[in-house]
C-alpha cells in the first residue's frame, strides 16, 4: 500500500523532472535554430546560400514521397552496418588470436600500428579500382576503417583477463577452445563492445564520406547531387537526416550495450 | 637488431609475398602494381616534386585546421568544465554534433566559400575541435578537486589556478584528444580533397586513379600514409616530452 502511495506521489515529480532534462537538453539547439531562422529571414544572406529552416523541413514531404530518403539511407545504412559486421568478425578474432598466440602476435602487431594512425579514405581509390564504385568497395572500405579500433580493443581485453581465472580453468582441464569460449570471451566481451561504439559513427562517417568522394548512391551520393543542381534545402536537409542518422545510432548501442552486458556499467564516455 | 626484425618482419614478409604474387603472374599487375613498381613511381614522384607540392598542400590544411581546431577545443572544453552554464550551452551541442560526418559540410562550404584553403581548412577546424573538447573536460574534470581548493586557500587567482593547475593537470587527456583529432585532420583534409579540390595529396590520387597511372596512385598512398605515421609518431614523442614531469610529479598522483 504504502510503496504504491509513494509511487502516485513520485510518477507527477518525475515527468517534471524529465521534462526539464528534456528543456535543458533542446534550449541550446533550439536557440541555433532560431540564430538561423532570423539570419535566414533578415535578408543578410541570399536564400541560395542559407535557406530558412522553414524551407529546409519544406523539402521532406516530397522528398520522402519521391523516395529520395527512404532509399538512399538504407543503401548508406546497409554499407555501415555490413562492413561494421565484417570489422567486427574479423576484428574481434584477431585480437583473441593475438592475446593467446604468439606468432599471430607477430604478424599482426605490426600491421597494426602502421595501419592504425592511417587515413583509410585514401585507400579509397584502391577499393574502386578493385570493386567498382558500389556495394562492395564501400562495405569493404568500412570494414577497413572500423577493423584496427576493434582489433586493438579486443586485445587489451583479453590480455587483461586474470591469469588466475585462466590458470584455474586449465588446472581443471579446460581445453583451449573451451577457455577461449566460456572464459576469455565472455570477459573480453565489454571489451569488444566499447570498440563496437566507437566505431559505429566511425562506419557511418565513413560510408557517407565514401559516397561524397566516390557516388554509387547512398546519402552521401544524394548530398552531393543536391549540391550540384544548388538545391541548398536539400543539401541542409541530407546534412541534418546524417546528424540525427548518428545520434539515434548511438542511442541504440547505449541500449543495446545495458541489455547485453548489464554487469558492466558504461562508464561515463 | 633483434628487436627490429621482430618488428619489421612481418612487414617484410608482407612485401615479399605481395611482390611474389605480381611478378609470378597469378596478381593481374593492372589491379596491383608489384612492390619495386610503386618503389619505382615513388622515386619518380619524389624527385619530380609533384608529390612534395602536394603533400605540403595537404599538410598545410590539416596543420592549420588542427591548430585553430585544438585551440578553439581547449578553450571550450575549459569553459564547458569550470561553468555550469557553459557546459549547460555546450553539452547538448557536441553530443549532438559529435557524428555528424564533417564531410557533409563540404558541399555547403564550397557554396559560401568556394573551392579552396578555407573550405578545406573549416572542415579539418570543425572536426578536430570536437574530439578537443571532450578530452579537455573530461580532463579538466578529473583534476582533483583538493588542488584548487588548497590553491584558492592560499589566494591564487582564478587565471592563475587555470594556468597553473587544471591546465598542467589535465594535459594528458588534452594531448591525448589533440592526437585524435590529428587522425581526423589527415582524413578530413584527404575527403575534403577528394570531394572537391584542385590541390592536394587527396586530389593527386583520386587524379591518378581516374587516368590509370594504378603505380602512382599506390605510391601516392604510400606517401600520404608515411606522412600521416610520422606525424602520429611526432605527436606521441611531443606528449613523452611535455608529460616528462607527470611520473615525477608526485603530487598528482597522490589524490
Amino acid at each position: 500500500m504504502e510503496s504504491a502511495a509513494g509511487g502516485a506521489v513520485n510518477a507527477p515529480a518525475r515527468l517534471g523532472q524529465s521534462v526539464w532534462r528534456a528543456v535543458k537538453f533542446t534550449y541550446p539547439i533550439a536557440l541555433v535554430v532560431l540564430a538561423w531562422a532570423i539570419a535566414a529571414r533578415s535578408g543578410w544572406v541570399r536564400p541560395l546560400f542559407l535557406p530558412s529552416p522553414q524551407a529546409v523541413a519544406e523539402q521532406f514531404w516530397p522528398l520522402l514521397v519521391g523516395g529520395e530518403i527512404v532509399k538512399p539511407l538504407a543503401v548508406s545504412l546497409w554499407r555501415a552496418f555490413g562492413g561494421l559486421v565484417l570489422a567486427l568478425v574479423i576484428g574481434a578474432a584477431a585480437g583473441l588470436a593475438m592475446a593467446r598466440m604468439r606468432w599471430v602476435r607477430w604478424g599482426v602487431d605490426p600491421v597494426v600500428s602502421f595501419a592504425f594512425p592511417a587515413p583509410k579514405i585514401a585507400f579509397m581509390p584502391i577499393f574502386i579500382l578493385w570493386f567498382g564504385i558500389d556495394d562492395v568497395s564501400k562495405i569493404l572500405l568500412v570494414a577497413f576503417t572500423c577493423v584496427f579500433p576493434i582489433i586493438v580493443s579486443t586485445y587489451h581485453g583479453a590480455t587483461a583477463v586474470s591469469r588466475t581465472v585462466i590458470w584455474s580453468a586449465q588446472a581443471m582441464g579446460t581445453s583451449e577452445r573451451t577457455l577461449l569460449r566460456r572464459v576469455v570471451l565472455p570477459a573480453t566481451l565489454p571489451y569488444i563492445f566499447t570498440g563496437l561504439r566507437v566505431t559505429v559513427p566511425v562506419a557511418l562517417i565513413t560510408a557517407y564520406t565514401a559516397e561524397m568522394v566516390a557516388g554509387g548512391g547512398g546519402l552521401g551520393s544524394a548530398l552531393m547531387f543536391a549540391q550540384r543542381f544548388f538545391q541548398t534545402p536539400a543539401v541542409f536537409l541530407y546534412i541534418i537526416l546524417m546528424l540525427l542518422s548518428g545520434v539515434v545510432l548511438d542511442q541504440v548501442m547505449l541500449a543495446a550495450r545495458s541489455r547485453l552486458i548489464p554487469w558492466q556499467p558504461e562508464e561515463d564516455a | 637488431m633483434k628487436a627490429i626484425a621482430r618488428r619489421w618482419g612481418s612487414i617484410a614478409a608482407v612485401l615479399v609475398a605481395w611482390e611474389l604474387a605480381v611478378v609470378s603472374g597469378a596478381v593481374d599487375p593492372t589491379f596491383l602494381p608489384a612492390v619495386h613498381t610503386i618503389a619505382a613511381a615513388l622515386w619518380e614522384l619524389a624527385t619530380a616534386g609533384e608529390v612534395w607540392t602536394n603533400l605540403l598542400v595537404s599538410t598545410y590544411r590539416a596543420v592549420v585546421g588542427l591548430v585553430i581546431g585544438s585551440a578553439c577545443g581547449v578553450a571550450v572544453g575549459l569553459m564547458m568544465a569550470t561553468s555550469r552554464a557553459a557546459n549547460g550551452f555546450f553539452g547538448p551541442l557536441v553530443a549532438m554534433t559529435y557524428s555528424l560526418p564533417k564531410a557533409s559540410l563540404v558541399p555547403l562550404f564550397i557554396l559560401w566559400f568556394g573551392i579552396g584553403d578555407t573550405t578545406n581548412m573549416l572542415t579539418v577546424f570543425l572536426a578536430t575541435l570536437l574530439p578537443v573538447v571532450v578530452s579537455t573536460y573530461h580532463g579538466v574534470k578529473a583534476v582533483p578537486q583538493v588542488l584548487v581548493w588548497s590553491a584558492q586557500a592560499m589566494g591564487t587567482s582564478r587565471g592563475e589556478i587555470l594556468r597553473r593547475i587544471l591546465i598542467p593537470a589535465s594535459l594528458l587527456s588534452i594531448l591525448t584528444g589533440m592526437r585524435i583529432a590529428l587522425g581526423f585532420s589527415w582524413v578530413l583534409t584527404i575527403s575534403a580533397e577528394m570531394i572537391a579540390s584542385k590541390t592536394g595529396i587527396g586530389k593527386l590520387i583520386f587524379l591518378y586513379g581516374e587516368s590509370g597511372a594504378y603505380a602512382h596512385m599506390f605510391a601516392g598512398i604510400l606517401a600520404i600514409v608515411a606522412v600521416a605515421y610520422t606525424a602520429d609518431r611526432a605527436m606521441i614523442w611531443l606528449m613523452h616530452a611535455a608529460l616528462r614531469w607527470h611520473d615525477a610529479a608526485p603530487a598528482v598522483g597522490e589524490h
